[in-house]
């Protein structure tokens, strides 16, 4: 026997379920909100139609007594908080970028000598140039372009960042 | 619980309806009407400039009637609000200055000496021990390891903060620490100096005598009148109250015998607002007159320690507290008017940034906070964590704020431990929802370890933040002083944002 509210449909037996419109929050909130009940509930995602999926909450211990309601409303509110935030810091990242690395970067400092040591710097790889940067411009690009950038380039590892491309030159 | 602050009703853009605009040369702007203006409503900028504007200025405002050379534009101008009228470079310069604080890592080392208290406290943040577990001293070689630790800090000044527990049940180690401190610091330069944070119930001649050789500032708790403090102070076979009021005195006379300047010299003081407390503002305010004291820090009770298990008893509305703020800051304000200097801690860091343009570098009103990159503690077993109320949640049985060990942990380690970078995220003002169009933005900050014991998330919601209350009361009751314009008032505000430096305390690092 089922049992409706505003906020969500009781299932009994300690369960409630509700829809949500999917286009109106990113999946990624959608997750975030889902993953903040998995020490109180088993959680179901299910995508009913095109736009519209459907949360099933069901409370882990069967004896409390489950408020249906206060958890539909409470995982509403999650994901629309998961949504905004999500908009903000999507908003003001660079400024949350500047101020996270000069705020990390002033409090941890400049590598020592010990971290430099502790770096993996073996007899193997001491003396790699994945980038090129060892290499002439000439060598680089000037005589055999096409090979000396090939080489350069399928050296780097897959982190680092790309060969830049080679300057224009007005004669 | 609705624990914000209720404000008049006043809806520029819903009274504008389809006429509201943005006026294309302003800057962003928030605003405020506050409940005590008459009516105006306070406009702020990223900057930190503010200014009050009448409401049929604020109506002409959302419907874009800005014309250049009408006395609004004028006043917005003069305060930075319009976009031609301002100095992007300038504006820049500015920020990075109340910002620099990012350029260096911790200066706050808290070193819990141990856990073993003579004094049982109804809202006890420091989870104690009974007196006679001695296996929560800190060792010598952990003190050494805290301080060799605390010199790698890329912070040009340090102060060790020594706490407990009560620090002087185990003040051998303590002495030790000292030492070893100002010889090591030699290598290092620093501008070293120490405080005590202590009940002073096991304050001996023996031990006064050494703290001020080696100049140690001295800190205590005062709750209030005596029936006050030994009701949520028990101090088993004495008087709490009695025993900190007599060394406070003793503490000040021999500053004095010292030549020192007894108006910045004196032992400080902390209150912890309880619900009982709320009762007695203004009499508060008088025992910490009449102990010698010249600021006092109303500091709302925190979560924290045994503060969790015991809120039944000592928590509050916080919309008590603001009618408690208000009643005892406007008390200090009349004894200001007549000639008593007197502060108050809370709305002498809000000021600075209100009235200065400057960031007193208060690690729990910064953004982001001086969680780990401002402020680190140590326990007496050596573990380290971002912030002494991280300590206190793992006392409590959650170790998510311990980011490291002084005897295994290198120090860029930890600061870029990630705990700690989620809790610089966790604590910009620009990833936080009702913060990023907060009205007080400029001025404010976020503790992300309150957030996290109180609604179990470093994140938080500042909609249901007991904190974001308080700090949003605080700078409401200022904001609305300053609004009166009244002069005496005005000039007893500007002179809270002084800084007088206590160089007594600091230590020399020359070679002896």
């Amino acid at each position: 026997m089922s049992e409706s509210t505003d906020l969500a449909v009781s299932l009994g037996a300690g369960t409630i379920s509700f829809e949500i419109d999917g286009s109106l929050y990113p999946q990624d909130a959608l997750y975030g909100a889902a993953y903040v009940f998995l020490d109180r509930c088993y959680v179901l995602l299910d995508r009913v139609s095109d736009n519209r999926v459907r949360v099933l909450l069901r409370g882990k211990t069967k004896d409390a007594a489950l408020d249906g309601d206060a958890l539909a409303g409470e995982f509403q509110n999650e994901l629309l908080g998961q949504t905004w935030r999500r908009k903000i810091a999507e908003d003001n990242r660079s400024l949350i970028e500047a101020i996270t690395a000069r705020a990390l970067g002033g409090a941890a400092g400049p590598p020592g000598l010990d971290d430099l040591l502790e770096m993996d710097v073996g007899s193997e790889t001491a003396f790699d140039d994945p980038l090129g940067i060892a290499m002439s411009w000439e060598e680089k690009y000037a005589k055999g372009k096409s090979d000396a950038a090939k080489t350069a380039k399928d050296a780097a590892p897959a982190d680092a960042a790309p060969a830049e491309d080679p300057p224009e030159v007005t004669p | 619980m609705n624990v914000q602050n209720p404000l008049p009703a006043f809806r520029p853009f819903v009274a504008a309806g389809a006429a509201a605009q943005k006026p294309l040369d302003l800057v962003e702007v928030r605003y405020r009407p506050l409940p005590n203006a008459g009516g105006d409503v306070l406009l702020t900028n990223p900057f930190g400039d503010w200014v009050f504007v009448t409401q049929g200025e604020m109506s002409a405002l959302v419907r874009g009637q800005l014309d250049d050379g009408t006395p609004l534009h004028q006043k917005l101008a003069a305060k930075n609000f319009i976009r031609s009228k301002i100095s992007v470079e300038t504006e820049a310069k500015r920020l990075a200055r109340k910002k620099r604080f990012l350029a260096y890592g911790p200066n706050l080392h808290i070193c819990v000496v141990t856990l073993r208290c003579n004094e049982t406290c109804v809202y006890c943040h420091a989870s104690r021990a009974d007196m006679d577990q001695v296996q929560t001293d800190m060792s010598p070689e952990i003190g050494e390891k805290v301080v060799d630790f605390m010199l790698q800090s890329t912070s040009p000044g340090v102060t060790l903060e020594f706490q407990g527990g009560e620090p002087l049940a185990n003040f051998p180690v303590m002495k030790h620490i000292i030492e070893y401190a100002v010889q090591k610091n030699r290598a290092y330069g620093k501008q070293l100096d120490f405080t005590l944070v202590s009940n002073l119930g096991l304050m001996t001649e023996d031990k006064l005598s050494y703290l001020v050789d080696h100049k140690v500032q001295i800190c205590t708790s005062i709750d209030g009148p005596e029936a006050l403090h030994t009701k949520q102070r028990v101090l088993v076979g004495g008087n709490s109250h009695r025993e900190a009021a007599r060394w406070i005195e003793r503490i000040n006379k021999k500053y004095i015998e010292l030549g020192l300047d007894p108006t910045l010299y004196h032992v400080e003081a902390l209150l912890t607002t309880t619900r009982e407390a709320l009762k007695y503002p203004r009499e508060i305010v008088d025992t910490y007159r009449n102990l010698g004291c010249r600021a006092i820090f109303l500091r709302p009770v925190d979560p924290f320690g045994f503060a969790k298990k015991t809120a039944g008893r000592i928590e509050y509305d916080r919309r008590e507290y603001h009618d408690f703020y208000r009643t005892a800051v406007d008390h200090i304000l009349s004894l200001n008017a007549k000639g008593e200097e007197i502060l108050e801690r809370y709305a002498a860091i809000f000021l600075t940034k209100i009235l200065m343009d400057e960031d007193s570098n208060f690690l729990d009103i910064r953004s982001p906070s001086g969680s780990a990159i401002g402020a680190l503690a140590y326990n007496y077993d050596g573990s380290i964590f971002s912030s002494d109320e991280g300590r206190m949640i793992h006392e409590m049985g959650d170790d998510f704020f311990k980011i490291g060990d002084v005897r295994t942990s290198k120090y860029r380690d930890v600061m870029k431990h990630e705990t700690v970078r989620a809790l610089v995220l966790a604590s910009i003002r620009e990833t936080q929802p009702d913060c990023n169009v907060c009205t007080y933005a400029p001025y404010c900050g976020i503790q992300p370890e309150h957030s996290y014991r109180s609604q179990g998330s470093i994140f938080g919601q500042m909609r249901q933040s007991t904190l974001c209350s308080v700090h949003k009361g605080i700078q409401d009751f200022l904001f609305e002083k300053l609004h009166t314009g009244d002069a005496s008032t005005v000039d007893t505000l500007k002179r809270w944002t002084t800084i007088r430096e206590r160089s007594h305390f600091i230590q020399s690092s020359a070679a002896s």
